[in-house]
């Protein structure tokens, strides 16, 4: 031990391993608990942000114009597709109108003011994504005076894509909801049981771009194609926001419990325009 | 004027920063998938290139450093990834450098492995830190297509970083280099 401790090289490796995980332990605590960062990196992350736009702005003109020519060749089946859809178009805007209405009415009757369902939206373009291999972190352009807040649901697509984990002045950090992060936030969902009853759960991690339904309690009545939404019981986000649909139910590696797969929504493989959303009543 | 040509590699090297994010946006569905990744690093072969062309310069550590500290506030919210992996890259290629042949193939090499370095120990920090769950076989996976990348960043920058750190070397008076 006296070896060890006299030999200056070896102490000083050991105590700068020492330094840097709890830089890292501290910077992580303070990035899950605090509700923006300190004011020096906040100021470093939105001038970075501005730089970042200048420089994607060449970047996005080209790609931009390689993905139009592949939208392209596929324009003519979608036109076909949409042309199918604008038919029920029509009536559903028209149905759509008339239970808004009723449903106002019904919550000025109840003297309801914000509801579970109630949010607005902010959409933001992503101007970066952390470039290692594994990261599951985008950057967005909009950030604290926009009115993002952290935690907020983000939605790319037709789903729940991921939450805010850190919020500038002029940018935020989104997290997708596929990061494998231990200390990440849940999603708290529900769907519809074959009996009409609803089922509530969170929303787990199995593998990247696989999602599980779980804490079921019923979770056999869950049919192949089910819609999984958010409950709005978290606290952060608003009722009815659609994270994906069941793929298949299988048992657990111990046998116990229920896990139902669930297949992700939103646009996880190619976000590049999102919207944030702020749920009411909370402000 | 003057003042800000000293500057040249610190600048470059920040754009190298921005421009790693802004690639892996612009190539995300190329880059990410479910089992396997590839890292798209300017600055890490930018690194690499400062620590053999100019290993004597000890100024270029404090540069690095500070690079690391944004990139880490920037992408990941914490500190300790690139804060720590891009000034142990440099440190131990500075050292490294006087024993190392100048040829340009065994450079490519040497950003290969440094390539791998950083991959490897950003690997090991989110398995302790738990920030991500990756399996060995993501990493194993991972490792050509990131090496494919490296070469092609190697080969556009190469003549770029080998140019600027000659003519304008980070915080140096040039007239010690003539």
């Amino acid at each position: 031990m006296k070896k060890f401790f006299g030999n200056r090289k070896v102490l000083t490796i050991l105590l700068i391993i020492l330094a840097v995980l709890c830089m890292l332990s501290v910077s992580v605590r303070m990035r899950n608990n605090r509700k923006s960062p300190l004011f020096v990196q906040r100021l470093g992350n939105d001038t970075m942000a501005i730089v970042s736009q200048v420089v994607d702005w060449p970047i996005r003109l080209v790609s931009g114009g390689a993905d139009s020519v592949s939208q392209l060749v596929e324009a003519e089946n979608e036109n076909d597709h949409l042309k199918q859809e604008i038919t029920n178009l029509a009536q559903t805007k028209a149905r759509n109108s008339a239970l808004e209405a009723e449903n106002q009415q019904l919550k000025s009757a109840l003297k309801l003011k914000d509801t579970l369902t109630n949010y607005d939206i902010v959409d933001a373009s992503v101007i970066s994504r952390s470039p290692d291999t594994w990261s599951d972190l985008l950057i967005i352009n909009r950030g604290s005076r926009s009115g993002i807040k952290k935690n907020m649901p983000v939605m790319s697509g037709e789903g729940v894509i991921g939450r805010i984990i850190e919020v500038d002045a002029t940018s935020s950090k989104v997290e997708l909801i596929t990061s494998t992060d231990k200390s990440a936030n849940r999603f708290s969902v529900e769907a519809d049981s074959t009996k009409g009853k609803k089922v509530h759960g969170i929303i787990t991690v199995l593998s990247k771009n696989q999602l599980a339904f779980t804490q079921v309690v019923d979770s056999s009545k869950l049919k192949k194609g089910t819609k999984v939404y958010t409950s709005g019981m978290g606290g952060n986000s608003p009722k009815g926001l659609l994270i994906g649909s069941v793929t298949k139910t299988t048992r657990d590696s111990f046998g116990l419990s229920d896990v139902i797969q669930v297949k992700p929504a939103g646009n996880l493989n190619d976000p590049s325009v999102v919207s944030v959303i702020k749920r009411k009543g909370e402000e | 004027m003057a003042t800000l040509r000293k500057w040249y590699v610190g600048i470059a090297l920040f754009f190298a920063m921005i421009l790693d994010g802004s690639l892996a946006l612009a190539f995300q569905k190329i880059f990410y998938h479910p089992t396997w990744g590839t890292a798209c690093w300017f600055t890490v072969v930018g690194i690499c290139l400062i620590a053999l062309f100019d290993d004597l310069n000890k100024n270029n550590i404090w540069l690095i450093l500070a690079i690391g500290v944004l990139a880490d506030g920037y992408y990941f919210g914490y500190f300790g990834i690139y804060t720590v992996a891009f000034p142990l890259l440099y440190y131990i290629l500075q050292k490294l450098t006087r024993f190392l042949p100048e040829t340009f193939w065994f450079r490519l090499i040497v950003c290969l492995l440094s390539y791998l370095f950083v991959s490897v120990y950003v690997f090991f920090i989110y398995a302790i830190i738990g920030t991500q769950q990756i399996g060995i076989k993501s990493l194993l996976l991972s490792i050509f297509p990131s090496w494919v990348v490296c070469a092609i960043i190697f080969f556009i920058t190469y003549a770029f970083w080998q140019n600027l750190i000659g003519k304008y070397p980070f915080l140096e008076n040039q007239k010690n280099y003539l």
